[in-house]
């Protein structure tokens, strides 16, 4: 009797843990999210910031000029966004793409999206296209490397999942061979230089357009792997085990791909080559949550978010300058790991 | 439920690994399956399961062919018990368990209490619900196959197989698992297990399949399968059946293995040989 008494106990506490967890995590978004307002060379502090909000909905009397409702509005609304959004992205992107591989050092680019993205961003510097040109150019690359990952794999008469990884890593290296190739017949003093500072990745020049264009396909790819998430887990079991315990490991795996380089080519296409956060932070959160997708996904997402917009912020407030992005995650995210791989509790074995 | 298998050919691309063969399982029974290392065994298990094309014949449950069967249709009737193995990420142990409800539950869905209370009760059913709320990466090795066969048994099957359940476990906890392994069939449970010791299929099994170069050498009750002409035929080496009476009084059949005397006096030789190459 007491001890179903002491089980029912250690459910409830185990389930509000991971509750509170999710609603902690939740928070610190939200206080970064406002923090980040309130720091650069134009501050905007909260109590200013909640009347400029509000007053999009009642009819307040505007006590601030209009230079405050630009930065909010114009500047730094849309890239808070879309730190918040790349970071959740990668993340989330990472953290299935870790458990399909059975492997927790796959990053979400282990299929080629960010080789693929980066060449048709390079391609469209190159020919001169206009921004919306080469955005779209850098989300179809990524799209299109990792199509002809999965055609070549699924033509592989070997192990599925190696298959996959190995034509990924292949189609991977073309791509980053084929961006030198561009680099190098590149004008130096003019293109060079543009496609250098974007495959460092940068939010510095987002736009609102670019917030709304990469809306759709990253949550179209995060909605369906939300809902899958229960399946992520079975098939962190092994191909075989999920397809025995009842799942179509064909029609799944493909939709993990479809999801996970919408995403990823969305992100990489309004932000540049951005590294580590996808490999990161699903570690980090499988640490705080455990391995469970039901928590794992939301908590991956939150982190993510979190953590690209305050390593963002440090990207804007650090330097007089602005600091690329993808250095800085790599500056921060590398010591990070190797931190979390120095500590016992690694959250995988 | 009546799983039969009807002359099927199965094999990894054009080899044929199993040839024509024929037998059915029924409720409530246990059936060893013996044979060599790459006798078939595993392909045979793996076809049954649907992860192997069939290559001839067909497999029937309850006379009905599931060659165009969905996994999760097959999984809402066979089960399947792998051999002990670590999944890459530290899962709790219910949340294993919970996997086998995976079938049941709508595609965009995650377990619901009623899933909850099943995987309990499958945990319950082999004495290991203090187990669930611990890490399976971190229970030993004989509690982790306990909780595979929990999950299958969370799947609600009416078949169950599993392929040599006990491989890499210690001599308790094969004892441990296999004498689940009989209770299951007292759940109307149909099992097909392949057994890597034929001392097992004496104990634990109805019947015996012995399973050699594809075909099937005999299948009967164990006491008949089981001889050591057979034995010979199967893995090559001489094996004495001897009964004898456990400290229950019970009959047991105890194979013991023996090497030819001719056999042992060579190898003797090569020792001596061995000692005066080293002294010369």
């Amino acid at each position: 009797m007491e001890t179903v008494v002491q089980r029912r106990i250690s459910e409830i506490v185990t389930k509000r843990d991971a509750g509170w967890k999710i609603i902690i995590l939740l928070l610190t978004l939200i206080l970064i999210f406002i923090l980040s307002f309130a720091l650069g060379r134009y501050p905007v502090p909260p109590g200013q910031l909640l009347e400029v909000l509000a007053a999009r909905v009642l009819p307040l009397e505007p006590t601030w000029n209009a230079t405050v409702e630009t930065v909010i509005f114009q500047v730094r609304l849309p890239r808070i966004f879309a730190a918040i959004l790349v970071g959740a992205a990668l993340s989330t992107a990472g953290a299935a793409y870790q458990g399909m591989f059975k492997n927790p050092l796959v990053s979400p680019d282990i299929l080629g999206a960010s080789a693929g993205a980066g060449f048709g961003a390079a391609l469209g510097i190159y020919f001169s296209f206009s921004m919306l040109g080469i955005q779209l150019m850098a989300f179809v690359g990524g799209l299109l490397a990792v199509g002809l990952t999965y055609g070549i794999s699924i033509r592989i008469r070997h192990d599925p999942m190696l298959a996959l990884v190995l034509s990924g890593i292949m189609i991977g290296s073309l791509f980053t061979a084929a961006i030198s190739c561009i680099k190098y017949i590149a004008d130096p003093y003019d293109k060079l230089p543009a496609i250098t500072f974007w495959l460092m990745g940068s939010l510095a020049s987002i736009t609102p357009r670019d917030v709304y264009m990469v809306l759709i396909p990253i949550l179209l790819g995060g909605i369906l792997l939300y809902l899958l998430r229960w399946r992520l887990n079975v098939l962190a079991m092994g191909e075989e085990e999920a397809r025995v315990l009842g799942i179509y490991t064909t029609l799944m795996k493909t939709i993990v791909i479809v999801c996970c380089t919408l995403m990823t080519a969305a992100s990489v296409s309004i932000s540049g080559l951005i590294g580590w956060v996808g490999l990161v932070i699903p570690h980090l959160a499988r640490m705080i949550v455990g391995p469970n997708y039901r928590v794992l996904l939301p908590a991956s997402i939150l982190l993510g978010g979190a953590y690209l917009l305050l390593v963002d912020d440090l990207a804007r407030l650090l330097a007089s300058m602005e600091i690329p992005l993808g250095i800085l995650t790599a500056l921060i995210g590398v010591p990070f790991f190797l931190y979390l791989l120095l500590n016992s509790k690694w959250g995988w074995k | 439920m009546e799983l039969e298998l009807r002359n099927l050919s199965c094999g990894y691309g054009e080899r044929t690994v199993i040839n024509s063969i024929s037998f059915s399982i029924n409720a409530g029974e246990v059936i060893g399956l013996l044979g060599a290392n790459g006798c078939g065994k595993t392909t045979l298990i793996k076809t049954i399961l649907g992860l192997q094309p069939v290559q001839g014949g067909e497999v029937l449950l309850d006379g009905k062919n599931i060659k165009n069967w969905s996994s999760a249709q097959i999984a809402r009737v066979i089960g399947y018990i792998p051999q002990m193995h670590t999944p890459p990420f530290p899962f709790q142990v219910l949340d294993v368990v919970l996997m086998g409800r995976t079938a049941h539950i709508k595609p965009f869905a995650s377990p619901a209490k009623k899933d909850v209370k099943i995987a309990q009760q499958a945990l319950e059913m082999l004495n290991i619900s203090y187990l669930q709320d611990r890490v399976y990466t971190e229970i030993s090795g004989g509690e982790r196959q306990l909780v595979l066969i929990a999950r299958a048994l969370a799947q609600e099957p009416r078949i169950l197989i599993m392929d040599e359940p006990t491989a890499s476990l210690d001599f308790g906890n094969q004892i441990k698992v296999l004498s689940h392994v009989k209770q299951l069939a007292g759940l109307n449970i149909a099992v097909l297990m392949s057994c890597h010791f034929p001392e097992h299929a004496f104990i634990y099994s109805n019947r015996a399949v012995l399973l050699n170069n594809g075909r099937i050498l005999c299948n009967g009750t164990p006491d008949e399968a089981i001889t050591s002409e057979r034995l010979k035929t199967l893995y090559g080496i001489d094996v004495d059946i001897v009964t004898v009476k456990n400290r229950m009084n019970q009959d047991l059949r105890v194979c013991i293995p023996s090497r030819s005397l001719a056999e042992q006096d060579k190898s003797l030789q090569l020792i001596e040989r061995r000692k005066e190459y080293a002294l010369a």
